[in-house]
């Protein structure tokens, strides 16, 4: 089975953002860079589903400057076979469709049979890059999944997040793509012996020139901190009242009670 | 020169720090009260992440790594649990090191291969009553019985005592050789007839890590476990300890490095005279000196950890960092707890323990003033 995981760089979400000076995006000259949560998800479940299936090869993509490199390696660490990495040395200047494009054009006849992304990075956040490339690929995508099992026989049983802690139960035909949620699995550490193995595995660089189709079709023109407001929400009234306000807050807004 | 770490080696520091803040961190202080050893998580969780065995090469179960991505893990385990820092440093620098320096390809393939890959755990008997700095004045014999040795006497303070299956131990073979060199290494398993464990110390710091003795009487060993040649164990003894000075000083370094970060979240959180203690400039001329203590350290142990895997002579360079990252571990903890205040005098804030953690290692494998004799030798000789 061949498998492709899609993979952003992002800022580690405790530093200090700063707007960059075009005031567009922010500025990413001091800050640590990890590899986007989501996408952990996504590396973790391929390296699962090779794990069950054996006979699997996975390739692990990413667009950006020369530093992607270096979390490239941490999935290949995990368990990823080979990396591609587009070289871009601006990917914040391109839209959702933009990547997606890009990532299109390198996965178009290369037959990938599963394909994993995170469900949004967490610095852009837009939630449509991976499912703009299971469009432009005519596959199947399912959106923020929870569970994976593969039934062999290309063949999958996942379950999805829905709003207000609901799931749904859904059921594929590869080829498809999904995309990962935070609760789908405890991403494995990168061990040492795995770590000086990744030295050795293929890590091709292709500029991005290669790939590039469409340019934006949205253009983010302002980057700014919100204003901030006075915490939290108060709840007012008698206690047996405030108690079902909080439960029904609870069960809209988180899983804690589903 | 490049002050720059490789990529595999900015890998490793992830790792093992998502590891140590994760799963180490959370038990540390308990683990201090209780003065409990957590096999399970303090040894055979770093043999699963590969740890066990960094820098031997991986015919010998090793990581083939090098010397700084050890110094990496043992400050990065060191940071939020100085014992768990100590239980790898002495299991890997003093347990497996001498076998893999000195021992034949039969014992390195019987003793350090399951050293290396973490299903054994190592440790090192040298240190005596009479006999710690002087490590010349060993009183522990081993007398050799046809194709046998013999051997007799008591080692004390001896990190990983009880818990370790493989031991490395000195004992005077020539009575009438001069001090130094009468003495021979052996390897001695756990389990040996005569081979026993004395007393648990109670400790000041690092009290989650087992320190107990050693006592041998009439413990009979093949003499396929002599280690290196007979007479060679001062040798032995002194290369060991130039290693093991790496993993110490890494040691001090993620304990001063952890009191660092402690001391400046709490200096921007804690408010008087209605402004964030941080503010002042008398605690921020204070966390300057401390930042800056550690950096000069950091840089010195990693340059004796780049000889190490280069091949260079760092006896003096491993004495160097070991003296002044200690040193800095004492101050800046001293100096934590001081920017803590009352609360760092309690047992609720870290800062009491890495300041106790942080005093064993000017006084462990070599004290201060072993060091200085060290460096100091080396210049006037």
């Amino acid at each position: 089975m061949k498998i492709l995981v899609c993979m952003k760089h992002v800022p580690d979400m405790e530093s200090k953002f700063k707007i960059a000076a075009d005031g567009r995006w922010y500025d990413g000259g001091d800050l640590a860079w990890r590899i986007n949560e989501y996408d952990e998800y996504a590396v973790e479940q391929a390296v699962r589903l090779k794990e069950q299936l054996g006979n699997s090869d996975i390739t692990v993509l990413s667009i950006g400057p020369e530093r992607v490199k270096e979390a490239m390696k941490k999935a290949l660490a995990m368990g990823c076979d080979r990396g591609v990495h587009v070289l871009d040395d601006r990917p914040s200047d391109r839209d959702a469709m933009a990547i997606a494009t890009i990532i299109a054009a390198f996965a178009r006849g290369r037959n990938f049979d599963c394909i994993f992304t995170g469900m949004q990075s967490q610095d852009r956040g837009s939630g449509q890059v991976g499912i703009l490339v299971g469009e432009m690929l005519g596959l199947p995508a399912v959106s923020t999944i929870v569970d994976f099992s593969c039934n062999g026989d290309n063949r999958y049983t996942v379950k999805r997040e829905l709003e207000g802690g609901v799931r749904a139960v859904v059921e594929v035909r590869g080829p498809a793509l999904f995309t990962c949620q935070l609760g789908l699995n405890t991403p494995r550490y990168p061990t040492l012996p795995n770590i000086m193995k990744a030295k050795k595995k293929e890590l091709l660089t292709v500029p991005v020139t290669e790939l590039a189709g469409t340019g934006n079709v949205q253009d983010t023109v302002q980057l700014f901190f919100p204003e901030k407001k006075g915490g939290g929400l108060l709840l007012e009234g008698e206690i047996p009242e405030l108690a079902d306000k909080l439960i029904a807050i609870l069960k809209e807004k988180t899983t804690v009670l589903a | 020169m490049i002050f720059e770490l490789t990529e595999e080696q900015n890998l490793i520091r992830d790792m093992v720090r998502q590891f140590a803040e994760t799963e180490v961190a959370p038990s540390a202080r308990i683990r201090d009260e209780e003065e409990r050893f957590d096999r399970a998580l303090m040894f055979d969780r770093l043999s699963e992440l590969g740890l066990t065995g960094i820098v031997f090469p991986e015919e010998y179960g090793g990581g083939g790594a090098d010397y700084i991505s050890y110094a990496i893990a043992v400050e990065e385990l060191s940071r939020v649990c100085a014992s768990t820092g100590v239980t790898l440093s002495a299991h890997l620098s003093l347990g497996a090191n001498p076998i893999y320096l000195f021992g034949n390809e039969g014992q390195k393939q019987q003793f350090l291969a399951p050293l290396a890959r973490g299903e054994k755990m190592g440790a090192f008997g040298l240190t005596e009553p009479a006999a710690g700095t002087d490590a010349g004045g060993t009183k522990t014999t081993a007398v050799k019985d046809g194709d046998s040795w013999v051997l007799n006497g008591t080692k004390i303070f001896i990190t990983n005592a009880g818990e370790a299956e493989t031991y490395v131990v000195f004992a005077r073979t020539d009575k009438n050789a001069q001090k130094h060199h009468g003495i021979s290494a052996f390897i001695v398993e756990k389990g040996t007839p005569g081979f026993s464990f004395g007393k648990k110390e109670a400790k000041m710091g690092i009290r989650s890590s087992p320190t107990m003795e050693l006592v041998f009487e009439n413990c009979r060993i093949p003499a396929s476990q002599l280690l290196g040649e007979e007479g060679q164990g001062f040798k032995i003894a002194m290369k060991t300890l130039d290693g093991g000075r790496i993993g110490i000083a890494s040691q001090a370094l993620g304990i001063a490095q952890g009191a660092l970060e402690a001391a400046v979240n709490y200096a921007r959180e804690r408010k008087q005279f209605e402004s964030p203690i941080s503010r002042f400039q008398g605690v921020q001329f204070q966390l300057a000196d401390m930042a800056t203590q550690i950096e000069a350290s950091r840089l010195l142990v990693y340059s004796a950890a780049f000889k190490a895997s280069n091949g260079i002579s760092y006896s003096q360079a491993s004495a160097m960092a070991k003296l002044m990252a200690s040193e800095t571990a004492m101050r800046v903890t001293t100096q934590a707890v001081q920017i803590f205040g009352g609360y760092g005098y309690t047992r609720e804030f870290p800062v009491e323990r890495m300041m106790r953690d942080a005093k064993i290692t000017e006084i462990y494998e070599g004290t201060s003033e072993v060091q200085r004799m060290v460096i100091g030798s080396a210049l006037t000789r």
